[in-house]
């Protein structure tokens, strides 16, 4: 199954008249981490949304290599930007996305929790955990079942230093294991780290669209620039 | 005076009195069979009516929250009129039966249950939608997961139709006929007894719904604590 290049052919998207997306065309072949950056409100978290198929739009905008995304949905997961928890313990909503992925192998979550070093929390109900705990169990549910393609919307904006090391290191085996990766951040030196491609969005238009590398390495527009130096 | 009755209704509830037992058993039979009935019919389609926004929907939950003011002495006549011997359904004659009395709580309750049903799912739908589309779950996954997430509201729900159900009167009067030993529960003979003069009983029967209902505020305390 081959997912890219996505293709996106001008892509609008209004609510109530306001528009929060602004004709985006966007092509990408780029098989490591993308990252969506730009300002708050600029529309990047409605951007990977309709990418997952959560907002619905009309077919034929958004191609993932042949494939639509009703085609891909089953492949695709998502780290929210506040993440969505199902009143249970840790392990019980492992269990759940286990269960509705339909996996049967024994041990399977226990072997999720060790390899996001979250015992403490296992059996805890995570209403009572921290914020950042919480990103970790949501970032725990979205690699279930072995995805293609992850979203993950600013998925250490919580993080402490170490723990956000460790999860970039997980970002990076995935992506390194072909797992397609779009990531959000406004944290410039990890975009530096671990991006490779990026797109810079404002206000719903695409401003700026190539590899990391050559990012650092431009003169850009004040905007981009105040962005870069306060990151 | 007042010291006296009390003591008497104390003495016949302590007493196990019999014609008071036979009252609370059929009480509790009738409501906890008319609960049963309601709330198997009515989760299912108050979730189901908080997963869809149409116009349709709209309409129903609209008749659903206007049905709950209903007063029950009105449902009781219109169910009296349906299964009076000259009624469409006077041919299953159960008018002054128990199960007469089971079908006017029941139609009670629904509107109770779904509309409350249908909020509570509403919100938690609000708040898990984004999960639950992102791992691609079908309606009736998607269904069960709420009601799931939703147990314990959903339980404070049933108890607030229990309480309603069984504080009701005038219904269970008029298609039950408050029949001695066969059709008499605790709200009808309260009304019953004060009005022949015979106090005590009745106070003790109120004892024991204020009871009921104290037991119920206290469950459904502790459920908001753990929901
Ligand atoms: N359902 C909606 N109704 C009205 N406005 C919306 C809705 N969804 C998004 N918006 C608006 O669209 C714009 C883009 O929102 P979005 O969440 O995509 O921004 P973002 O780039 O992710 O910002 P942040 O960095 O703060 O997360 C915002 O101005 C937001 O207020
Ligand atoms: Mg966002």
């Amino acid at each position: 199954m081959n997912i890219l290049p996505l293709k996106i052919h001008n892509l609008s998207y209004s609510v109530n008249g306001n528009n929060i997306l602004n004709n985006i065309n966007i092509l990408s072949d780029e098989k490591k981490i993308t990252i969506i950056a730009g300002n708050n409100g600029s529309g990047k978290s409605t951007l990977l949304k309709i990418l997952h198929g959560l907002i619905e739009i009309p077919d034929n905008i958004i191609k993932w290599g042949d494939y639509s995304i009703k085609n891909v949905k089953d492949n695709q997961t998502m780290v929210f930007q506040t993440p969505i928890l199902l009143n249970r313990t840790t392990y019980e909503n492992l269990n759940y996305v286990a269960n509705k992925k339909n996996i049967t192998e024994k041990n399977y979550v226990q072997k999720i929790i060790e390899k996001l070093n979250i015992k403490d929390i296992a059996n805890v109900n995570t209403r009572y955990i921290s914020g950042g705990e919480r990103q970790k169990v949501s970032i725990a549910m979205a690699i279930i079942g072995d995805p293609k393609i992850i979203f993950l919307d600013e998925p250490t904006s919580q993080l402490d230093p170490v723990y956000k090391n460790e999860i970039e290191n997980i970002i990076k085996n995935l992506s390194d294991l072909n797992v397609k990766i779009f990531m959000t951040s406004h944290d410039v030196s990890q975009i530096n780290r671990i991006g490779k491609e990026i797109i810079f969005l404002d206000n719903g238009n695409v401003i700026y669209q190539n590899s990391v590398t050559k990012f650092f390495n431009e003169k850009h527009c004040s905007l981009i620039n105040n962005y870069m130096n306060y990151g | 005076m007042l010291i006296n009755i009390l003591e008497t209704a104390f003495n016949l509830i302590i007493s196990l009195n019999k014609d008071l037992f036979e009252i609370i058993s059929l009480s509790l039979k009738v409501t906890i069979s008319a609960l049963i009935i309601a709330v198997s019919i009515s989760i299912p389609i108050g979730a189901f009516l908080a997963l869809y926004k149409n116009k349709f929907q709209s309409f129903l939950v609209l008749i659903s929250n206007t049905l709950m003011g209903m007063p029950p002495v009105v449902l009781g006549l219109l169910i009296y009129t349906l299964v009076s011997k000259k009624g469409i359904f006077g041919f299953l004659d159960i008018l002054y039966t128990p199960s007469a009395m089971i079908l006017a709580q029941t139609l009670l309750i629904i509107p109770i249950v779904i509309s409350l049903t249908y909020e509570e799912i509403y919100k938690k739908n609000k708040e898990y939608n984004l999960l639950l589309i992102s791992l691609n779950l079908s309606n009736f996954s998607k269904l069960k997961t709420l009601i799931y997430e939703c147990r314990y509201a959903l339980l404070t729900v049933a108890l607030t139709g229990f309480g309603r159900a069984s504080a009701e009167v005038g219904a269970v009067m008029i298609v039950g006929g408050n029949i001695n030993h066969f059709t008499r529960v605790m709200t009808t003979a309260i009304a019953f007894e004060t009005s022949k003069g015979s106090i005590e009983l009745a106070v003790a029967l109120g004892l024991i719904l204020l009871l009921i209902s104290l037991i119920i505020t206290i469950i459904i305390k502790s459920l908001r604590k753990i929901s």
